[in-house]
Protein backbone atom coordinates (compact mmCIF):
# COMPACT_ATOMS: atom_id res chain seq x y z
CA UNK A 1 0.00 0.00 0.00
CA UNK A 2 1.13 3.36 -0.84
CA UNK A 3 1.66 6.07 1.90
CA UNK A 4 -1.05 9.53 1.25
CA UNK A 5 1.44 11.66 -0.39
CA UNK A 6 1.93 14.39 2.41
CA UNK A 7 3.80 11.51 4.25
CA UNK A 8 5.76 10.29 1.21
CA UNK A 9 6.62 14.18 1.04
CA UNK A 10 7.62 14.40 4.13
CA UNK A 11 9.54 11.28 4.29
CA UNK A 12 11.88 12.60 1.20
CA UNK A 13 12.41 15.56 2.62
CA UNK A 14 13.44 13.40 5.72
CA UNK A 15 15.87 11.55 3.80
CA UNK A 16 17.23 14.36 2.15
CA UNK A 17 18.12 16.07 5.26
CA UNK A 18 19.76 12.85 6.67
CA UNK A 19 21.70 12.44 3.18
CA UNK A 20 23.14 15.99 3.54
CA UNK A 21 23.83 15.63 7.16
CA UNK A 22 25.50 12.30 6.26
CA UNK A 23 27.69 14.01 3.66
CA UNK A 24 28.72 16.93 5.58
CA UNK A 25 29.45 14.90 8.94
CA UNK A 26 31.78 12.43 6.33
CA UNK A 27 33.57 15.80 4.48
CA UNK A 28 34.67 16.80 8.48
CA UNK A 29 35.88 13.63 8.65
CA UNK A 30 37.87 13.05 5.89
CA UNK A 31 39.07 17.24 5.89
CA UNK A 32 40.33 16.22 9.21
CA UNK A 33 41.88 13.06 8.21
CA UNK A 34 43.42 14.36 5.30
CA UNK A 35 43.47 18.24 4.96
CA UNK A 36 40.60 19.56 2.51
CA UNK A 37 42.98 20.03 -0.23
CA UNK A 38 43.59 15.91 -0.47
CA UNK A 39 40.16 15.00 -0.36
CA UNK A 40 38.47 14.06 -2.68
CA UNK A 41 34.45 13.51 -3.60
CA UNK A 42 35.50 9.74 -3.81
CA UNK A 43 36.68 10.04 -0.03
CA UNK A 44 33.37 11.70 1.12
CA UNK A 45 31.32 9.83 -0.73
CA UNK A 46 32.58 6.48 0.46
CA UNK A 47 32.83 7.22 4.10
CA UNK A 48 29.16 8.66 3.74
CA UNK A 49 28.26 5.48 2.51
CA UNK A 50 26.17 7.09 -0.40
CA UNK A 51 26.32 6.90 -4.49
CA UNK A 52 28.30 9.38 -6.14
CA UNK A 53 24.69 10.48 -8.11
CA UNK A 54 23.55 11.43 -4.26
CA UNK A 55 26.52 13.63 -3.83
CA UNK A 56 25.60 15.24 -6.72
CA UNK A 57 22.28 15.56 -5.92
CA UNK A 58 22.90 17.55 -2.91
CA UNK A 59 26.57 19.57 -3.80
CA UNK A 60 28.07 20.87 -6.96
CA UNK A 61 31.48 19.99 -6.20
CA UNK A 62 33.95 19.73 -2.93
CA UNK A 63 34.13 23.30 -2.43
CA UNK A 64 30.48 23.82 -2.64
CA UNK A 65 30.29 20.74 -0.13
CA UNK A 66 32.85 22.44 2.15
CA UNK A 67 30.73 25.58 2.19
CA UNK A 68 27.54 24.03 3.52
CA UNK A 69 29.35 22.47 6.04
CA UNK A 70 30.34 25.88 7.38
CA UNK A 71 27.04 27.43 7.02
CA UNK A 72 25.36 23.89 8.68
CA UNK A 73 28.12 24.33 11.68
CA UNK A 74 27.31 28.03 12.37
CA UNK A 75 23.08 27.62 11.91
CA UNK A 76 23.79 24.85 14.52
CA UNK A 77 25.87 27.15 16.74
CA UNK A 78 23.75 29.39 16.92
CA UNK A 79 20.88 27.33 17.36
CA UNK A 80 22.10 25.82 20.24
CA UNK A 81 23.65 29.11 21.59
CA UNK A 82 20.43 31.38 21.81
CA UNK A 83 18.54 27.90 22.83
CA UNK A 84 20.57 29.08 25.78
CA UNK A 85 20.93 32.14 26.24
CA UNK A 86 16.89 32.16 26.78
CA UNK A 87 16.67 29.56 29.28
CA UNK A 88 18.51 32.50 31.57
CA UNK A 89 17.27 36.47 32.32
CA UNK A 90 20.38 38.32 32.54
CA UNK A 91 21.96 39.53 29.56
CA UNK A 92 25.61 38.32 31.53
CA UNK A 93 24.11 34.55 32.31
CA UNK A 94 23.30 34.88 28.95
CA UNK A 95 26.73 34.97 27.79
CA UNK A 96 27.43 32.40 30.18
CA UNK A 97 24.90 29.97 28.79
CA UNK A 98 25.55 30.99 25.28
CA UNK A 99 29.52 30.41 25.50
CA UNK A 100 28.65 27.23 27.54
CA UNK A 101 26.84 26.24 24.87
CA UNK A 102 29.02 26.96 21.71
CA UNK A 103 32.38 25.56 23.53
CA UNK A 104 30.17 22.28 24.74
CA UNK A 105 29.09 22.21 20.62
CA UNK A 106 32.97 22.31 19.74
CA UNK A 107 33.65 19.60 22.52
CA UNK A 108 31.27 16.98 20.82
CA UNK A 109 31.68 17.69 17.33
CA UNK A 110 35.74 17.82 17.18
CA UNK A 111 36.03 16.65 13.78
CA UNK A 112 33.44 19.52 12.54
CA UNK A 113 34.89 22.07 14.77
CA UNK A 114 38.40 21.59 13.71
CA UNK A 115 36.58 21.64 10.35
CA UNK A 116 35.19 24.93 10.00
CA UNK A 117 37.31 26.79 13.07
CA UNK A 118 40.72 25.65 11.64
CA UNK A 119 40.56 24.27 8.29
CA UNK A 120 37.86 27.06 6.86
CA UNK A 121 40.76 29.15 7.40
CA UNK A 122 43.12 27.36 5.12
CA UNK A 123 40.77 26.04 2.86
CA UNK A 124 40.55 28.93 0.01
CA UNK A 125 39.27 32.27 -0.41
CA UNK A 126 36.02 31.83 -0.48
CA UNK A 127 35.15 29.63 2.40
CA UNK A 128 37.58 32.05 4.56
CA UNK A 129 35.73 35.06 3.66
CA UNK A 130 32.65 32.25 4.89
CA UNK A 131 34.62 32.04 7.92
CA UNK A 132 34.46 35.96 8.45
CA UNK A 133 30.89 36.11 7.52
CA UNK A 134 29.91 33.91 10.41
CA UNK A 135 32.05 35.25 13.28
CA UNK A 136 29.65 38.43 12.23
CA UNK A 137 26.53 36.87 12.96
CA UNK A 138 27.66 36.05 16.65
CA UNK A 139 28.10 40.41 16.57
CA UNK A 140 24.21 40.93 17.64
CA UNK A 141 24.39 38.57 20.41
CA UNK A 142 27.22 40.29 22.49
CA UNK A 143 26.50 43.76 21.11
CA UNK A 144 22.76 43.85 23.67
CA UNK A 145 25.88 44.04 26.32
CA UNK A 146 25.56 47.84 25.61
CA UNK A 147 22.23 47.84 26.93
CA UNK A 148 23.81 46.99 30.55
CA UNK A 149 27.07 48.70 30.02
CA UNK A 150 27.51 52.08 31.91
CA UNK A 151 29.90 52.80 29.19
CA UNK A 152 27.54 52.29 26.25
CA UNK A 153 27.68 55.36 24.89
CA UNK A 154 31.71 55.39 24.64
CA UNK A 155 32.27 51.77 23.26
CA UNK A 156 34.62 51.48 20.30
CA UNK A 157 32.19 50.24 17.01
CA UNK A 158 34.45 47.40 16.62
CA UNK A 159 34.65 45.82 20.44
CA UNK A 160 32.12 42.75 19.43
CA UNK A 161 34.06 42.11 16.45
CA UNK A 162 37.57 41.84 19.00
CA UNK A 163 35.91 40.08 21.38
CA UNK A 164 34.41 37.07 18.90
CA UNK A 165 37.86 37.25 17.18
CA UNK A 166 39.58 36.48 20.53
CA UNK A 167 36.93 34.05 21.29
CA UNK A 168 37.55 31.93 18.26
CA UNK A 169 41.55 32.70 18.00
CA UNK A 170 42.21 30.69 21.74
CA UNK A 171 39.34 28.14 20.54
CA UNK A 172 41.34 28.01 17.36
CA UNK A 173 45.03 27.57 19.41
CA UNK A 174 43.24 24.63 21.34
CA UNK A 175 42.00 22.82 18.42
CA UNK A 176 45.49 22.68 16.78
CA UNK A 177 47.25 21.53 20.00
CA UNK A 178 45.20 18.42 19.82
CA UNK A 179 43.09 19.75 23.11
CA UNK A 180 39.33 19.87 21.94
CA UNK A 181 38.26 17.70 24.34
CA UNK A 182 39.00 20.02 27.19
CA UNK A 183 37.62 22.93 25.58
CA UNK A 184 35.24 23.67 27.84
CA UNK A 185 37.46 24.61 30.64
CA UNK A 186 38.31 27.69 28.71
CA UNK A 187 34.72 28.73 29.72
CA UNK A 188 35.22 30.99 33.03
CA UNK A 189 38.27 32.49 31.39
CA UNK A 190 36.40 33.36 27.81
CA UNK A 191 33.17 34.69 29.74
CA UNK A 192 35.31 37.31 31.78
CA UNK A 193 37.12 38.12 28.44
CA UNK A 194 33.67 38.85 26.78
CA UNK A 195 32.28 40.97 29.79
CA UNK A 196 34.75 42.48 31.05
CA UNK A 197 34.86 46.13 28.42
CA UNK A 198 31.29 45.87 29.15
CA UNK A 199 30.50 45.83 32.96
CA UNK A 200 34.31 46.14 34.14
CA UNK A 201 36.38 43.22 35.31
CA UNK A 202 35.05 42.74 39.19
CA UNK A 203 31.14 42.21 37.75
CA UNK A 204 33.05 40.28 34.92
CA UNK A 205 34.28 37.89 37.50
CA UNK A 206 31.42 37.77 39.70
CA UNK A 207 29.02 37.08 36.65
CA UNK A 208 31.31 33.58 36.05
CA UNK A 209 31.00 32.63 40.10
CA UNK B 1 64.45 39.92 -21.38
CA UNK B 2 61.94 42.67 -23.00
CA UNK B 3 60.15 44.27 -19.89
CA UNK B 4 56.17 43.67 -19.75
CA UNK B 5 54.49 46.40 -21.04
CA UNK B 6 50.94 45.01 -18.84
CA UNK B 7 53.52 45.87 -15.87
CA UNK B 8 54.81 49.10 -15.45
CA UNK B 9 54.66 48.69 -11.60
CA UNK B 10 57.42 46.53 -11.51
CA UNK B 11 59.21 48.27 -14.57
CA UNK B 12 59.18 51.68 -12.80
CA UNK B 13 60.56 50.04 -9.26
CA UNK B 14 63.59 48.56 -10.48
CA UNK B 15 65.80 49.09 -13.47
CA UNK B 16 64.83 47.42 -16.20
CA UNK B 17 68.69 47.04 -17.72
CA UNK B 18 69.80 44.93 -14.03
CA UNK B 19 67.35 42.19 -15.71
CA UNK B 20 68.62 42.46 -19.55
CA UNK B 21 72.30 42.52 -18.42
CA UNK B 22 73.70 38.80 -18.89
CA UNK B 23 75.68 38.31 -15.56
CA UNK B 24 79.07 40.40 -14.88
CA UNK B 25 78.74 42.45 -17.86
CA UNK B 26 77.40 45.15 -15.85
CA UNK B 27 79.76 46.09 -13.89
CA UNK B 28 77.79 45.09 -10.49
CA UNK B 29 79.23 42.67 -8.16
CA UNK B 30 77.36 39.31 -8.78
CA UNK B 31 76.14 39.09 -4.87
CA UNK B 32 74.26 42.24 -5.36
CA UNK B 33 72.60 41.05 -8.49
CA UNK B 34 71.93 37.75 -6.73
CA UNK B 35 70.41 39.65 -3.34
CA UNK B 36 68.89 42.09 -5.91
CA UNK B 37 66.95 39.46 -7.74
CA UNK B 38 66.10 37.46 -4.63
CA UNK B 39 64.10 40.35 -3.59
CA UNK B 40 62.74 41.09 -6.45
CA UNK B 41 60.86 37.97 -6.88
CA UNK B 42 59.52 38.01 -3.19
CA UNK B 43 58.18 41.58 -4.62
CA UNK B 44 57.09 39.96 -7.94
CA UNK B 45 55.38 37.25 -5.52
CA UNK B 46 53.60 39.34 -3.59
CA UNK B 47 52.71 41.72 -6.72
CA UNK B 48 51.11 38.43 -8.02
CA UNK B 49 49.78 37.11 -5.22
CA UNK B 50 47.90 40.14 -4.17
CA UNK B 51 46.41 40.32 -8.20
CA UNK B 52 45.57 36.51 -8.80
CA UNK B 53 45.62 34.55 -4.99
CA UNK B 54 47.96 32.08 -3.75
CA UNK B 55 46.14 29.49 -5.15
CA UNK B 56 46.00 30.53 -8.71
CA UNK B 57 49.59 32.55 -8.92
CA UNK B 58 51.84 30.40 -11.10
CA UNK B 59 55.54 30.82 -11.52
CA UNK B 60 55.07 32.92 -14.84
CA UNK B 61 53.38 35.75 -13.35
CA UNK B 62 55.92 35.90 -10.51
CA UNK B 63 58.70 36.17 -13.27
CA UNK B 64 56.61 38.36 -14.97
CA UNK B 65 55.90 41.01 -12.16
CA UNK B 66 59.86 39.94 -11.02
CA UNK B 67 61.08 40.71 -14.96
CA UNK B 68 63.44 38.17 -14.96
CA UNK B 69 63.84 34.40 -16.51
CA UNK B 70 62.50 31.70 -15.00
CA UNK B 71 65.65 30.15 -14.67
CA UNK B 72 66.22 33.10 -12.84
CA UNK B 73 63.51 31.74 -10.25
CA UNK B 74 64.82 28.33 -9.94
CA UNK B 75 68.02 29.13 -8.80
CA UNK B 76 66.89 30.89 -5.93
CA UNK B 77 63.24 29.08 -5.32
CA UNK B 78 62.80 25.22 -6.16
CA UNK B 79 58.58 25.80 -5.80
CA UNK B 80 56.10 28.97 -5.82
CA UNK B 81 56.06 27.83 -1.99
CA UNK B 82 59.10 28.00 -1.30
CA UNK B 83 59.09 31.31 -2.85
CA UNK B 84 55.94 32.47 -1.04
CA UNK B 85 57.83 31.47 2.39
CA UNK B 86 60.61 33.25 1.54
CA UNK B 87 58.27 36.48 1.42
CA UNK B 88 56.26 35.56 4.32
CA UNK B 89 59.63 35.63 6.69
CA UNK B 90 60.55 38.86 5.14
CA UNK B 91 57.65 40.88 5.40
CA UNK B 92 57.55 39.34 8.51
CA UNK B 93 60.79 40.27 9.72
CA UNK B 94 59.94 44.09 8.66
CA UNK B 95 56.69 43.99 10.53
CA UNK B 96 58.42 42.82 13.75
CA UNK B 97 61.50 45.58 13.61
CA UNK B 98 58.73 48.23 12.71
CA UNK B 99 56.64 47.69 15.53
CA UNK B 100 59.60 46.51 18.05
CA UNK B 101 61.28 49.80 16.92
CA UNK B 102 58.33 51.63 18.06
CA UNK B 103 57.40 49.65 21.39
CA UNK B 104 61.13 50.26 22.38
CA UNK B 105 61.09 54.05 21.69
CA UNK B 106 58.73 54.59 24.71
CA UNK B 107 59.07 54.16 28.34
CA UNK B 108 55.23 54.01 29.75
CA UNK B 109 53.88 50.47 29.00
CA UNK B 110 50.72 51.76 27.85
CA UNK B 111 52.38 54.41 25.41
CA UNK B 112 54.51 51.85 24.27
CA UNK B 113 51.78 49.79 23.32
CA UNK B 114 49.86 51.86 21.54
CA UNK B 115 53.22 53.05 19.53
CA UNK B 116 53.57 49.15 18.52
CA UNK B 117 50.36 48.92 17.12
CA UNK B 118 50.22 52.34 15.53
CA UNK B 119 53.28 51.32 13.81
CA UNK B 120 52.04 47.88 12.85
CA UNK B 121 48.51 49.35 11.15
CA UNK B 122 50.72 51.86 9.39
CA UNK B 123 53.16 49.27 7.71
CA UNK B 124 49.89 47.08 6.52
CA UNK B 125 47.94 50.27 5.57
CA UNK B 126 51.04 51.55 3.60
CA UNK B 127 52.01 48.21 2.05
CA UNK B 128 48.38 46.86 0.75
CA UNK B 129 50.02 43.88 -1.55
CA UNK B 130 52.37 42.49 1.73
CA UNK B 131 49.41 43.49 4.11
CA UNK B 132 47.51 40.49 1.98
CA UNK B 133 50.13 38.44 1.74
CA UNK B 134 50.99 38.27 5.58
CA UNK B 135 47.40 38.08 6.79
CA UNK B 136 45.17 36.88 4.65
CA UNK B 137 46.98 34.51 1.32
CA UNK B 138 49.42 33.30 4.24
CA UNK B 139 46.40 31.24 5.30
CA UNK B 140 46.22 29.45 2.51
CA UNK B 141 49.62 28.58 1.62
CA UNK B 142 49.46 24.98 2.98
CA UNK B 143 51.14 24.19 6.57
CA UNK B 144 54.27 25.08 6.45
CA UNK B 145 53.57 28.74 5.90
CA UNK B 146 50.10 28.28 8.49
CA UNK B 147 52.83 27.19 11.13
CA UNK B 148 54.65 30.44 11.00
CA UNK B 149 51.50 32.30 11.39
CA UNK B 150 50.50 30.96 14.05
CA UNK B 151 54.24 31.57 15.47
CA UNK B 152 54.24 35.44 14.15
CA UNK B 153 51.16 35.85 16.11
CA UNK B 154 52.00 34.15 19.33
CA UNK B 155 55.04 36.47 18.99
CA UNK B 156 53.08 39.66 19.88
CA UNK B 157 51.66 38.02 23.06
CA UNK B 158 54.62 39.60 25.04
CA UNK B 159 54.30 43.18 24.20
CA UNK B 160 50.71 42.73 25.97
CA UNK B 161 51.89 40.60 28.45
CA UNK B 162 54.21 43.26 29.82
CA UNK B 163 50.89 44.98 30.67
CA UNK B 164 50.91 42.66 33.85
CA UNK B 165 54.09 44.06 34.71
CA UNK B 166 53.77 46.62 37.90
CA UNK B 167 50.66 46.27 38.26
CA UNK B 168 48.43 45.61 41.40
CA UNK B 169 47.93 41.90 42.53
CA UNK B 170 44.02 42.70 42.53
CA UNK B 171 44.40 43.39 38.94
CA UNK B 172 46.61 40.64 38.36
CA UNK B 173 43.78 38.34 40.12
CA UNK B 174 41.16 38.95 37.75
CA UNK B 175 43.63 38.32 34.37
CA UNK B 176 42.91 34.86 33.02
CA UNK B 177 46.25 32.71 31.76
CA UNK B 178 44.53 33.20 28.50
CA UNK B 179 43.79 37.35 28.54
CA UNK B 180 46.96 37.89 26.18
CA UNK B 181 45.85 35.03 23.94
CA UNK B 182 42.13 36.63 23.39
CA UNK B 183 43.55 40.15 22.78
CA UNK B 184 45.80 39.57 20.07
CA UNK B 185 43.82 36.91 18.77
CA UNK B 186 40.67 39.70 18.85
CA UNK B 187 43.22 42.11 16.98
CA UNK B 188 44.46 40.19 14.38
CA UNK B 189 41.29 39.45 13.38
CA UNK B 190 40.08 42.19 13.12
CA UNK B 191 43.03 43.06 10.79
CA UNK B 192 42.41 40.40 8.69
CA UNK B 193 38.72 41.22 8.10
CA UNK B 194 39.21 44.64 7.08
CA UNK B 195 42.22 43.71 4.68
CA UNK B 196 39.69 40.66 2.99
CA UNK B 197 36.94 43.83 2.93
CA UNK B 198 39.42 45.63 0.93
CA UNK B 199 39.49 48.00 3.56
CA UNK B 200 43.75 47.58 4.07
CA UNK B 201 44.25 51.19 3.44
CA UNK B 202 41.69 52.42 5.95
CA UNK B 203 43.29 50.28 9.13
CA UNK B 204 44.78 52.92 10.62
CA UNK B 205 41.81 54.06 11.84
CA UNK B 206 41.83 51.45 13.70
CA UNK B 207 44.17 52.91 16.14
CA UNK B 208 41.73 53.65 18.99
CA UNK B 209 39.69 50.87 18.85
CA UNK B 210 42.77 48.62 19.33
CA UNK B 211 44.27 50.63 21.65
CA UNK B 212 41.18 50.57 24.52
CA UNK B 213 40.56 46.99 23.54
CA UNK B 214 43.97 45.49 25.01
CA UNK B 215 44.45 48.38 27.43
CA UNK B 216 41.37 47.36 29.23
CA UNK B 217 42.50 44.44 30.93
CA UNK B 218 45.47 45.73 32.58
CA UNK B 219 44.26 50.31 33.72
CA UNK B 220 40.04 49.40 33.16
CA UNK B 221 38.25 50.94 31.12
CA UNK B 222 38.29 54.71 31.50
CA UNK B 223 41.49 54.58 31.50
CA UNK B 224 42.10 53.08 28.77
CA UNK B 225 39.78 55.05 26.71
CA UNK B 226 41.64 58.06 28.13
CA UNK B 227 45.26 56.75 26.48
CA UNK B 228 42.92 55.32 23.43
CA UNK B 229 42.10 58.91 22.67
CA UNK B 230 44.73 60.84 23.58
CA UNK B 231 47.04 62.47 20.37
Amino acid sequence: MRPPPGRQQLSREFITQHQRARIIAALAEETVTRGYRAVTVADIVRRAGIARNTFYENFSSKQDCFLATQDYAVEEALRRVVDAATEVESWQERVHAGLAAFLGYVASDPALARTCIVEALSAGPASLARYEESLQSFVPLFRIGRKVSPRAEQLPETFEELIIGGIFWVIYQRIIRGETEQIEQLLPELVEFALNPYIGAEAARRATA
Amino acid sequence: MAADPKTPDSATEYPPELSRLPPGRHGLPREFVVHNQRERLIAGLAEAVAENGYASTTIAHITRHAAVSRRTFYEHFNSKDECFVAAYEAVMEQLRERVDAAYQEQDEWPQALRAGLAAMLSFLAAEPNLARLSMVEALVAGPVVVERYDAAIRGLVPYVEAGRDGRPSAVLAQLSPTTEEALVGGMVSLISRRIIAGQTEELEQLLPDLVEFTLTPYLGTAEAAKIAQAD
